[in-house]
């Protein structure tokens, strides 16, 4: 059964930075999102999501650092929001 | 791409700086005394947000006139000399921001007196104004090497025998505007900055600052040798991460100190992967050399770093000692970094770097009698 999480998080990625040749359901859920990734993504398109997932999940998230760690992959980011009461800052 | 190396010896007759602390000579004896400019904040003044290491003259949000007027004329009053911004005596002013936060300022009250001094152009002609300084002004902006790119343009002008004399002046003060993009970006935390140290999570933290310096093609006591210019060309805001261009650019720096003993006042901001390349570039073309960096305390003051950082190095050796890394702490990334102040016996010359988004770098030589 499909983690509804990792669900949310793939169609959020792929809406908010707008990659048009993507499907959420292709992303993989331990494939990498940065770096060494298909998706040519950069810093500024980090900013971009952290952005919006502390809007969408009234998280915070508090460095680069954490930022990094955070949006390797769809599993790390869905672990990382489970693990961040709404509101509570970094 | 190599580095541009540009030697053209310039004198400094005159430099100074103004940061919370006061003028060079009171900055760099807190500095000497390990004190700290930066305090925690709200990254977006009266409007709150998180608390972030800021060092500020004053409150942060901007008003009309701007706030950072009165303290600019404090600093200009000590400028040397007249006619500034006539043909032989051009003035160079560099800032990254210039009147940014106003900018945003009118977005948010609909006041039409902020847009005066909010675009860069217009915010240097409120300072010829305010100032009296004549039509010859180059307005430079380049990010955080910004007033280091001033200093190079000088040297280029007075090699060139377009003037006599040149003032560079530089001013960032920071707004909410600025703090809140560093903050967004998450390398303006809730943690100290403490420069080149290992450590989990980096932060730097924002600095009111401005400087001026004037420079002449004469043999002076003080002397601006030589610049390397270098940009990665890599991203906007991340280096390459093998090091390529920290290393070009110590390369070409070092290249010109050869046979002199010199210290490094390194751009250290607090981030941890941009501190550990330049200490290791350092490390690597100058071992020896003490590498220090004064944004732990000081906060970074963004474009004008290169010329507010130049007048505190200039006052240290004026004092005989030269901070340390103030808010640093071992473990350090490389060997070469310098916690504590030292004596500046025995140093003929020393290595000043500025790095900016865009993966500029700059370095320049200063030696001394």
């Amino acid at each position: 059964m499909p983690d509804l999480l990792n669900a949310r998080l793939k169609n959020l990625i792929v809406q908010t930075l707008r990659l048009k040749d993507v499907k959420p359901e292709e992303i993989l859920d331990h494939e990498p999102l940065f770096g060494a990734s298909r998706f040519d993504l950069d810093s500024i398109d980090a900013l971009e999501l952290v952005l919006r997932l502390e809007k969408e999940f009234g998280i915070k998230i508090g460095s680069s650092e954490e930022s990094r760690q955070a949006l390797a992959t769809v599993a790390t980011l869905a672990d990382f929001i489970r693990g961040r009461p709404p509101g509570r800052d970094a | 791409m190599s580095p541009t190396l540009d030697s053209l010896p310039t004198g400094i007759e005159a430099c100074d700086c103004l940061t919370p602390f006061g003028d060079a000579t009171a900055t760099t004896g807190a500095l000497l005394a390990g004190r700290r400019a930066l305090q925690m904040q709200p990254v977006l003044g009266a409007a709150g947000g998180d608390l972030v290491p800021l060092a500020l003259c004053g409150s942060m949000d901007e008003t009309v006139p701007p706030r950072w007027l009165p303290d600019l004329r404090r600093l200009v009053e000590r400028i040397p000399g007249d006619r500034w911004g006539t043909a032989r005596r051009p003035l160079i002013v560099t800032s990254s921001n210039f009147g940014v936060g106003s900018l945003y300022a009118f977005t948010r009250d609909r006041d039409p007196r902020h847009l005066r001094h909010g675009p860069p152009f217009a915010c240097v002609e409120m300072l010829q104004r305010e100032f009296g300084w004549g039509e010859q002004v180059h307005v430079i902006s380049h990010a955080c090497v910004s007033a280091h790119l001033g200093l190079v343009q000088a040297a280029r002008l007075l090699h060139a025998g377009l003037a006599d004399r040149v003032l560079v002046v530089t001013f960032d003060f920071v707004s909410p505007f600025v703090a809140g993009g560093f903050h967004s970006l998450k390398i303006l935390n809730a943690s100290w900055p403490a420069p080149y140290a290992v450590r989990a999570t980096g932060s730097i933290g924002l600095g009111d600052g401005a400087a001026f310096a004037v420079l002449t093609r004469a043999t002076t006591p003080l002397r601006l040798e030589a610049h390397a210019l270098h940009n990665e060309m890599h991203h906007f805001t991340g280096n390459r991460p093998d090091g390529a261009g920290f290393d070009a650019c110590a390369a070409a720096i070092a290249g010109t100190a050869r046979g002199r003993r010199v210290w490094v006042k390194g751009h250290g901001t607090g981030t941890l992967e941009a501190g550990r390349l330049e200490a290791e570039a350092y490390a690597r073309h100058l071992p020896g050399a003490p590498l220090v960096s004064w944004k732990g305390s000081l906060g970074h003051t963004l474009g004008s770093c290169g010329l507010v950082e130049l007048a505190l190095a200039l006052a240290g050796l004026r004092a005989g000692r030269l901070p340390g890394t103030v808010g640093g702490a071992a473990p350090c990334c490389t060997g070469n970094v310098a916690l504590e102040a030292f004596a500046s016996d025995g140093y003929d010359g020393a290595i000043l770097t500025s790095n900016a988004f865009g993966g500029a770098h700059a370095a320049m030589l200063l030696t001394h009698d």
